[in-house]
């Protein structure tokens, strides 16, 4: 029995290392168990050799998959070893990791075997011995398969902390080329479940901290309390994730489908996924192609600019520069491109244009937020509260004294920037480096809360359904 | 002017503190006998006092705040060298600007403080998930720890919330204590050799789970995207020694 766990463990698990999210945050206190709580922050557990957090115990429940999509490794037609779980074989091994503090909890996705509800029905049966028998009150994150019926999706939401449904691609067109036997419909029907689900016992909160004016659910009233052993909804609300690079869009329909993410479904997090050639087909990159980490990178550093920083995706993204430069993060690019906003004086700026400057970040802009109410900041203090000046003095100026040299000139301060990033990256040993400590990390450090912008355009040929505000 | 020598204990350096107004103002505060003798300088041995160390405690409550009391206290669990000067100087701030102080990021004695406390909170909540428990025969969960700094206390909750039905001992392997969590509820106390002996090892079940988590360790990570730098950045390799995924087997 122990060598087919082990041979069992060791495909699920090699299954299920694409998919990007291992966060465990969100949630905290939800109903009451004989083992486990969970963190709101969420917690790692270890690392793994990629550099990725490890927080959840990532296992597919089958391999065993009846779609052929292109992209991915578990595909009918790829020739790779098969295996499934019993429900009650993946509990107890959860319980036994969970119980010796290897992991925060379960993310159970899986193949479709036989049918999305056969699969879901056999996750469900999982949970439900978690949450009733074993008395689990760890993390739990839940992939849903498109096409699983309503009730099925209400009662896995019922005992996961999170939920999430794959978007696949960036765009409508990639998935119909690439993921043929998926519909659209039936990966944005389950997302508007959730969001429904979500209003109605009012435990939505949009991602991010920025703009509460902004915000699709400002104003609702606090989440209803369940007393007692009664769990909610997905308390820790929904997530995705795309791949990027394996169809052709650009950065901007990307940045834009998120922004519509969310809006309209407001989701904790997009995930990105640059693609790794698993399989040679006439429609991906060839098996050569390096995966795309720069890119991944910038993207990220874009979707934390619309969740944390109050930037629009039209903004990050105008039609005049459809992909995010590779050499430049994204917000340095804005402030070269908006130098007419520029410079800002620290003592007397609002937070969101505090937070427009390069260089500075949500912490830096709170402190000199806090200082101000008690002193005033002086040029020596900004480095001491974590303000990056060799970035952020082309930008600002400290009671009323300007730092960056004879004055804003646009292609001055962007060589200047540029080679202080390849300086930089050379320092650490190049990109991969770099990226790679951005890619798992600060979703699992930083608390998630809400935000969200204007009208995006990807998507163009679909209507979104929109969320019903709550009564 | 005094160098002041105390016990190494949180009480010991707020008597400290108590005779840098009362006494002599400290110029060093040490917690051992300095490596060389000083001829110059001679270190004052201060007896902790309990009634001293209370009105220092109260006093940071009342005129600074309880926000920074709490700070001080994580402050001090840090193993730097020179932290009590260090957090004397931030007392002392604090009673001239009372709870303003925390606000005064740019100030090098408030930012000095905030790195001390920033690396014990981080170590806290990275032990949050770098413990590792084994059950011994007995049906006891014991993990043995090595963290920097002394963050034991600090872990106690955590864990005794997460496993409320379990007996477990997590043991900080450097400073001979342990944090002993029963159905619920913990303790904090000394322990020896013997008394880990008698607890027993862990049975064939243990290690068949602890392979498993190993397999699970090795499979999850993507090759193509191999990074050990970014890893150890995460999780600095000192810390392994105690990780069930990087036992030898």
């Amino acid at each position: 029995m122990a060598e087919n766990l082990m041979n069992k463990l060791k495909i699920l698990a090699d299954s299920a290392k694409f998919d990007v999210s291992c966060s465990s945050s969100g949630s905290s206190g939800e109903g009451k168990g004989k083992v486990g709580s969970t963190h709101m922050a969420g917690i790692c557990h270890s690392w793994s050799a990629d550099g990725r957090c490890i927080s959840l115990l990532k296992i597919l429940f089958t391999n065993n998959c009846v779609y052929d999509c292109a992209y991915c490794v578990n595909r009918r037609s790829a020739q790779t070893e098969r295996a499934s779980f019993e429900p009650e074989e993946l509990a107890r091994l959860t319980m036994e990791f969970y119980r010796r503090n290897y992991i925060e909890g379960l993310f159970i996705s899986s193949a479709v075997e036989v049918s999305p509800d056969h699969t879901g029905e056999r996750i469900l049966t999982c949970l439900d011995l978690l949450r009733n028998q074993y008395g689990f009150a760890g993390y739990i994150h839940a992939k849903l398969i498109p096409g699983m019926s309503p009730e099925l999706i209400h009662q896995i939401g019922l005992r996961a902390d999170r939920l999430s449904v794959n978007i696949e691609l960036p765009t409508e067109e990639g998935l119909k080329r690439l993921a043929p036997q998926k519909q659209l419909q039936n990966i944005l029907k389950p997302m508007n479940q959730i969001t429904s689900t979500m209003m109605e016992q009012k435990t939505l909160k949009a991602p991010g901290h920025m703009h509460p004016l902004m915000d699709p659910v400002a104003g609702q009233t606090t989440a209803l309390d369940l007393s007692g052993s009664q769990r909610r909804f997905a308390p820790a609300g929904q997530t995705t994730q795309m791949i990027i690079g394996a169809t052709g869009e650009t950065d901007q329909q990307i940045i834009h489908t998120s922004e519509k993410l969310y809006h309209r479904f407001v989701m904790k997090r997009v995930y990105y996924s640059a693609y790794i050639p698993v399989s040679s087909s006439s429609l991906l990159p060839s098996t050569l192609t390096a995966p795309p980490l720069m890119r991944e990178h910038r993207l990220y550093q874009a979707d934390w600019l619309l969740r944390f920083y109050g930037f629009t995706a039209e903004e990050i993204l105008p039609s005049e520069h459809p992909d995010l430069e590779l050499e430049m993060d994204p917000k340095a690019a804005w402030a070269l491109r908006h130098l007419e906003r520029f410079p800002i004086e620290v003592n007397k700026a609002s937070l969101e244009d505090l937070l427009r400057i390069p260089g500075v970040g949500e912490v830096s802009a709170r402190r000199i937020l806090r200082q101000r109410r008690v002193a005033s900041v002086k040029a020596e203090d900004l480095k001491q509260m974590g303000v990056v000046m060799k970035r952020a003095k082309y930008f600002l100026t400290c009671q009323g004294k300007y730092y960056g040299g004879k004055d804003l000139v646009e292609n001055t301060i962007r060589g200047q920037i540029l080679m202080e990033e390849r300086l930089r990256y050379r320092l650490t040993g190049g990109e991969d480096q770099q990226q790679l400590s951005l890619f798992s990390g600060p979703g699992n450090w930083i608390p998630e809360s809400h935000e969200t912008g204007r009208e995006g355009r990807a998507w163009p040929s679909i209507a979104m359904t929109e969320p019903s505000k709550g009564s | 002017m005094a160098v002041y020598r105390y016990d190494g204990t949180f009480e010991g350096f707020l008597t400290c503190v108590h005779a840098h107004y009362y006494q002599d103002p400290a110029t060093e505060i040490l917690s051992r006998e300095p490596e060389q003798i000083r001829l110059l300088d001679p270190v004052t041995l201060l007896i902790t006092e309990e009634d001293k160390a209370r009105k220092v405690y109260e006093a940071i409550e009342k005129k600074i705040s309880s926000f920074d009391l709490k700070r001080i206290y994580r402050g001090f669990a840090s193993s730097e060298e020179g932290k009590e000067m260090d957090l004397l100087r931030y007392i002392l701030l604090g009673f001239r600007m009372g709870r303003k102080v925390s606000s005064l990021h740019g100030d090098p004695v408030v930012r000095r403080i905030e790195l001390l406390e920033g690396k014990v909170s981080m170590e806290i909540h990275r032990f949050l998930g770098l413990v590792r428990f084994s059950s011994l025969e007995k049906g006891v969960l014991y993990s043995g720890i090595q963290p920097d700094h002394d963050i034991l206390e600090f872990l106690g909750n955590h864990f005794c919330q997460r496993l409320p039905e379990e007996l477990f001992i997590l043991h900080d392997r450097n400073r001979h204590k342990a944090v002993i969590g029963n159905r619920g509820s913990w303790i904090l106390q000394a322990i020896d050799q013997d008394q880990l002996r008698m607890l027993g090892e862990s049975g064939g079940q243990e290690r068949e789970i602890r392979d498993l988590w190993r397999l699970y360790f090795q499979t999850i990570a993507i090759r193509e995207r191999t990074n050990p730098r970014c890893q150890k950045n995460f999780m600095p390799s000192r810390y392994w020694k105690n990780l069930t995924e990087f036992d030898r087997v």
